[in-house]
């Protein structure tokens, strides 16, 4: 889009500035952490993190090493947002096909959609204490509503020419759902999902540092109550890489299910 | 002096790394207050030759000049009329209109002045205060003209502009054109792919060939125009029914189709 | 009528609740107390909050805390991400030198900062507000950024062909342009507030509404959990109105029917 007096930066040049951006970045954070601007222990240099993190993979900290604090992230993340996905679909196509089920449903859900998935965690503690319920149901709480409201509208704004169709067919509700609402909402509930798989991941994190005994968002907090910044900022990088690796992941999925249908 | 120069014109296009000719050497002159429609298969490139006039594309190889000078940039001077009529949303008829005037810094009192006479002239009034999304198609285009009126620019350039118009609309905002243009005679490059609007609007009509496009026939309009009194006739209908215009537009029309089985055969 | 059929199911259905809440609760003891709290307990833990206050504070007390703090967290990031956005937007060198800086930043959720914030901060206001900041600048910064590049360009062209000066193009032009987008990456950055400061206050504070969470949560009172809950969403919604309110005030255009 030409939109500006100058010209589109090339290739070359788009590289070379963001590779000055990042050199900046890295620069001032070096430069602070060095010239103890702010205290070391606050601000460790960049390869002290990295080594940390490297050490992180074997050595233990918290109960375990940084491999296994993710992979109990990644067991609940995975069984909260399963739940919130096996729910929320399908429930969201009924919604978008039965007017009656939507105005029942709707004004429920907009009255709870002010409370954030982090609220929950109080009663998630009183139901669940540690255990595995807990961080289900705020994974549940933060993933759920994308998934819901995405597979809705993908049922709700289906083309109509589709449903008459089908209707002319003499198609019946359930066959309907299944073979005419559910592949045409598709790629709205796939954006759907990846959504709602951020928000899990995310609201997981935030529970993890309130009520929990191991994972990535367990290891941060001793963390710093030991003043560890080190582990603190591994943490955050693992979280970001894997939170990343997750959306990517469901990125191309999105990208598959569209080019299968011929919607680039 | 405003006439536009097409020297030698050219400009290539990138699309998937590779690179298409849009234009080749492109020549042809608008005259000082001279009106000339530019017709054309679609895609041969008429828009792109309004827009390096405009100072928005330059040209790759080859000249443009506009009062014997190379286009440097966009400018009022050369006033754009967009088919999409590109409007300000967010202002008020008034405001899209006063815009322009407001970046010459003219007075306020003269600012007034002049907007409430081109609303007048384009049969605006009572719609000042109105938003463009409020108005139809029709009124938005009259919007966008009185907008690039009221520069009073040596240069008028219409990139179809009545093409999102229904035809009822777009006969009426023909003799309007004519209208003013009579009144106020500036010179103008008029893009439309209809053939019957640009033999009725111009002086001179220059047909291009397809892509990649270059001058294949300009034709004399004027001249016709004057001889066969064409303005005796006030309306459109009746203009378009004498056997002079309609040998002229079979003429051309002829020259199009050329173009098109070229491309397919 | 289709309109007031809606407007019936949805009203049965949310009456139905709230009867079946004391029923439930009160009357069969299918819901335990213990876990869930009847309307009574959650009516009376309000009147305690609101009186004689609870965890250091009236309910006035904390909501204002949290408020206050949810308020200049938004307040910095949005002046923050909005002209970077407007920059980004507008010039490819700029977006090419910033971007890969925020896609290392933006994969990590806001509420990873916490323990970071609380490191460097301790558990005041200032923590918060970092969070805060990190959790609205974001949405902000996309949002604008969006709007600017979706914003039609021959508008843009149109405006270079009336001779716009620099400044009165970006007040009049590329803002109003991107208006739109930049409400919704409002509304987002509001939203990504109120949940990270509940949750920065449920981790370390001393009042406000996430300490109520938090400390009803370790005397286990449900219904005092259920009371800041409730408060929670109330401020949440309160504070989404205004924000469309001044939307709506600032872009008249948008609401005038056609």
């Amino acid at each position: 889009m030409h939109v500006n007096r100058n010209p589109l930066p090339s290739k070359v040049e788009a590289f070379s500035l963001g590779m000055a951006g990042l050199a900046c970045f890295v620069a001032i954070w070096v430069a602070a952490s060095i010239s103890g601007l702010v205290p070391r222990q606050f601000l460790p240099t960049p390869w002290e993190v990295a080594l940390r993190t490297y050490n992180l993979l074997w050595e233990p900290f918290a109960g375990a090493t940084l491999p296994v604090h993710l992979a109990r992230s990644f067991e609940r993340f995975a069984s909260g947002f399963t739940l919130a996905a096996a729910v929320g679909v399908p429930l969201g196509l009924l919604m978008g096909w039965f007017r009656w089920l939507d105005d029942m449903i709707t004004p429920v859900f907009d009255g709870l959609r002010f409370i954030s998935p982090i609220a929950w965690v109080p009663f998630a503690a009183l139901w669940f204490g540690t255990g595995l319920g807990g961080p289900i149901l705020i994974i549940f709480s933060g993933a759920f509503p994308p998934c819901l409201i995405n597979a809705y509208r993908g049922a709700r704004f289906v083309d109509r020419t589709y449903i008459e169709a089908a209707q002319m067919l003499g198609t019946g509700n359930r066959r309907t759902i299944l073979h005419v609402l559910l592949p045409a909402s598709f790629p709205a509930i796939v954006a759907g999902l990846r959504i709602g798989a951020g928000l899990g991941w995310q609201s997981l994190v935030g529970a993890e540092l309130i009520v929990a005994s191991a994972g990535v968002g367990y290891m941060m907090v001793q963390g710093q109550s030991n003043i560890s910044t080190r582990t603190v900022m591994a943490g955050m990088i693992a979280i970001g890489v894997v939170g990343l690796v997750i959306d990517v992941a469901l990125r191309q999925l999105e990208a598959f299910v569209r080019r299968r249908r011929g919607l680039r | 002096m405003s006439a536009i120069q097409f020297e030698d014109a050219s400009r290539l296009f990138e699309r998937d790394g590779k690179t298409f000719p849009a234009l080749e050497n492109v020549n042809f002159t608008v005259a000082d207050k001279e009106f000339v429609a530019l017709v054309g298969p679609s895609g041969c490139g008429k828009t792109t030759c309004l827009r390096m006039a405009a100072g928005f594309e330059v040209p790759t190889a080859g000249r443009v000049l506009v009062g014997g000078m190379q286009v440097p940039g966009p400018g009022p001077d050369r006033a754009v009329v967009f088919q999409q009529f590109a409007l300000f949303p967010w202002k008020s008829v008034e405001d899209n209109i006063a815009f322009g005037l407001r970046n010459k810094n003219m007075a306020a009192e003269e600012r007034r002045r002049r907007v409430s006479g081109v609303i007048k002239l384009m049969g605006l009034e009572s719609y000042e205060t109105a938003f463009p999304h409020q108005l139809s198609g029709g009124m938005q285009q009259r919007v966008a003209i009185a907008r690039a009126y009221v520069l009073d620019p040596q240069v008028l350039l219409m990139d179809e502009p009545f093409g999102a118009l229904d035809a009822q609309t777009r006969i009426v905002m023909q003799e309007e054109l004519v209208r003013i243009a009579r009144v106020n005679p500036r010179t103008v490059l008029f893009i439309t792919h209809a053939v019957e609007e640009a033999v009725y609007l111009a002086d001179r009509v220059a047909v291009m060939t397809r892509r990649p496009g270059r001058i294949k026939e300009i034709l004399d309009v004027r001249a016709i125009r004057a001889a066969e009194n064409w303005d005796r006739h006030e309306r459109v209908e009746d203009v378009m029914d004498l056997e002079s215009f309609v040998h002229l537009r079979t003429h051309i029309w002829r020259l199009l189709r050329d173009e098109k089985m070229a491309l397919d055969g | 009528m289709h309109i007031s059929r809606r407007l019936a199911i949805g009203t049965a259905t949310i009456v139905t609740l709230l009867v079946l809440w004391p029923v439930l609760t009160l009357v069969t003891g299918t819901i335990d107390t213990g876990r869930f709290p009847s309307p009574l307990q959650f009516w009376q833990s309000l009147r305690q909050i609101v009186t004689v206050g609870y965890a250091d504070g009236t309910l006035w007390q904390h909501a204002m805390q949290s408020l206050k703090l949810v308020v200049m967290g938004f307040v910095v990031a949005v002046s923050f991400g909005i002209p970077l956005g407007l920059l980004m937007g507008w010039s490819r060198r700029a977006e090419a030198f910033i971007n890969p800086i925020f896609l290392l930043i933006r994969p990590i959720p806001p509420l990873a900062w916490i323990p970071l914030a609380i490191l460097w901060l301790g558990l005041g206001d200032a923590a918060k507000i970092m969070v805060i900041f990190f959790a609205a600048f974001v949405p902000a910064v996309i949002n604008t950024f969006t709007g600017i590049r979706t914003i039609e360009p021959h508008i843009i062209e149109a405006a270079r062909m009336l001779g716009t000066g620099r400044s009165r193009l970006v007040v009049e032009v590329l803002v109003p342009g991107a208006a739109p987008m930049i409400f919704t990456g409002l509304r987002l950055s509001l939203q990504a507030s109120w949940t990270t400061l509940v949750a920065a206050e449920l981790v370390g504070a001393i009042t406000g509404l996430g300490r109520v969470l938090n400390v009803a949560q370790t005397d286990i009172y449900p219904a005092m959990v259920l009371v800041g809950m409730v408060a929670v969403g109330v401020l949440g919604w309160a504070t989404t109105r205004v924000l469309a309110g001044i939307e709506s005030r600032l872009m008249p255009w948008l609401s005038v029917r056609a």
